[in-house]
């Protein structure tokens, strides 16, 4: 196992005067899935977007597998291995289920009718069979996550961005959007980092966890150590007991 | 890719071309086909376009610069080289393409789309300006006459001529040139490219995340765009053998071709073909009015912007469309 599958150092983002994160430095270990927390304004998307190459850092380094990959852009990033999902889905929507998947599919450079037969493996195992024909736009929240879990996953990713997985998503469907997630890792050894709001989600679902509160790392260890830390209780879940 | 090109584009286009196959021959009056072969022209010019307004989803506004150095290169070379017309539209087209490439290198940098809509019409103002100060090479707005028409071929005895004053011929040419260019970008945009350029139009990001080289991909476009609308400058050129800068590259060409996109169906493949049908006939039909002819004509385009907002293309489906369908509930995951 790789304790260092992916690293950051001292990763700084600033959008003119406002710091979005702060000399964060977090290691990430291969196989594992690993929460990122922290109130709205924290820094977790910002985090996700320095790594996925979507915002370039102000200072600091990004190692993905022991490679230099700060200066990299986002589709070198994504042939080297790395996937995500956005907070606020990003379907293409102009186009069917099947040829969002077939995306990424032609991009890699699988012909049109070779991507077309493949992408059916992958909307199989998010369970969109049967919308796997009907524009990407008429599709419902939780839909449109599977939709980007399918996509990402044609990538071949080593490692798996998600964030707000269940956010926008009606609560009856989310145990059946976590169960794909849980697959990701057992089926495919996919390693994992998740944004999310809700703990008890996340208590289900992550090994370790990163909390974060104003772009800085406050707290980190076993996500059962960091729900239960007392700053944490404090800042994130509004905590009484532990504010008094 | 559907709403793009519809259920048997091929089908749509074999339609069209057995509809143009006959015209040359039924002895229509010269006008007529004169009017038609514009259309023609304009309808490759419109879809070329559309390539990066449309499916890139880029708002370029300065297209008409490519119609222009398509038809200077073309007839500037054909006139002081001798080169044949049917080795120069060639090099209009790749002139254009280059043109293209080189003003998407700084549309890379630009993400706001108004931004991108002033670069590309300043760039068009700029080729006006040049063409129009050339004034030894182009005779600037004085017009440049004497463009030569494509040579003649020879069929058996007969010789097919081109050029203004010879509408059969022309319009032949107009209308394989309308079949090859759709046929081609169908063969083109059907496969990975339209899959790609979609992708970029709907959510850049996400496709940049998914592996897709945003870079590589938007000077594709722009480079074949700018060639197709390069190329059908060529033919206008050596049509009506005479240019000038306003005409070609002035503000009545970019809101002529632009409502043909928009009223035709922005992003649909078929769209800027109806649009240029429909445009290029009432201009003309509207020719009695006047100097109230414009006026009319942008009236026209509100009209229609407002009863059909995605455009002609975009008619069909709706209509065509069950109720069962159009109000299926949204299921849960």
């Amino acid at each position: 196992m790789h304790r260092n599958f992916l690293k950051t150092d001292q990763l700084t983002v600033a959008f003119g005067g406002i710091v979005a994160l702060s000399n964060v430095t977090l290691s990430i270990a291969e196989g594992r899935t690993t929460a990122i927390l922290g109130p709205n304004g924290a820094g977790k998307t910002t985090l996700f977007n320095a790594i996925a190459g979507a915002v370039r850092p102000t200072g600091g380094r990004v190692f993905f597998q022991g490679a230099d990959i700060t200066k990299a852009s986002p589709s070198r990033r994504c042939h080297s291995g790395i996937a995500r999902t956005f907070q606020i889905t990003q379907p293409f929507s102009g186009l069917s289920v099947r040829e969002n998947v077939m995306v990424p599919l032609a991009a890699g450079g699988m012909s049109m009718k070779q991507a077309r037969e493949e992408a059916s493996t992958y909307i199989d195992f998010v369970g969109l069979n049967a919308k796997a024909e009907d524009p990407a736009r008429v599709l419902s929240t939780g839909q449109r996550k599977r939709l980007e879990l399918a996509r990402a996953l044609s990538t071949h990713p080593k490692l798996l961005l998600l964030d707000e997985v269940t956010g926008g998503v009606d609560r009856p469907s989310i145990p059946e959007l976590l169960n794909v997630i849980r697959r990701l890792r057992e089926e495919r050894n996919i390693t994992i980092v998740v944004v999310e709001h809700n703990m008890e989600v996340l208590l289900g679902l992550a090994d370790d966890a990163f909390f974060l509160n104003r772009g800085e790392v406050i707290v980190e260890g076993s996500i059962a150590e960091v729900a239960d830390h007392e700053t944490v209780r404090r800042i994130y879940l509004g905590d009484a007991d532990a504010a008094a | 890719m559907l709403e793009v090109f519809g259920r048997r584009p091929y089908l749509v286009l074999l339609v069209m071309a057995l509809l143009l196959a006959p015209v040359p021959f039924l002895q229509l009056n010269d006008y007529i086909v004169h009017v038609l072969t514009l259309f023609l022209i304009f309808a490759v010019f419109a879809t070329g376009w559309n390539i990066t307004l449309g499916l890139l989803g880029l708002k370029t506004l300065g297209h008409h610069a490519f119609f222009a150095i398509g038809a200077y290169a073309s007839a500037l070379v054909s006139h002081y080289f001798g080169v044949s017309p049917w080795i120069t539209m060639w090099l209009g087209a790749l002139i254009a393409a280059v043109a293209g490439i080189i003003i998407g290198f700084p549309i890379l940098r630009i993400r706001s789309m108004p931004h991108v809509a002033i670069v590309t019409l300043a760039f068009a103002e700029i080729v006006r300006l040049v063409f129009a100060n050339l004034k030894d090479i182009t005779r600037g707005e004085l017009g440049f006459w004497g463009i030569p028409p494509f040579n003649p071929i020879g069929i058996g005895d007969t010789a097919i001529r081109f050029g203004l004053g010879n509408a059969a011929g022309s319009f032949a040419l107009a209308a394989v040139l309308f079949v090859g260019v759709h046929l081609i970008l169908l063969l083109l945009l059907r496969g990975r490219c339209g899959l790609t350029f979609l992708a970029i139009r709907d959510a850049e990001a996400a496709a940049e995340s998914l592996g897709v080289r945003l870079a590589a991909w938007k000077l594709f476009a722009f480079g074949i765009s700018a060639a197709v609308v390069g190329l059908s400058g060529a033919v206008y050129a050596h049509y009506l053998m005479i240019l000038t800068p306003t005409s070609v590259a002035g503000p009545e060409m970019l809101i002529s071709l632009l409502a043909m996109i928009i009223v035709g169906g922005v992003g649909r493949f078929f769209g800027p073909i109806y649009g240029a049908l429909l445009l290029t006939a009432t201009s003309e039909l509207l020719r009695d009015f006047g100097d109230y002819r414009m006026l009319l004509y942008g009236a026209l385009i509100i009209v229609f912007v407002f009863i059909a907002p995605a455009g002609i293309a975009g008619l069909k489906p709706r209509l065509g469309r069950k109720p069962a369908e159009a109000t299926k509930p949204v299921e849960a995951v």
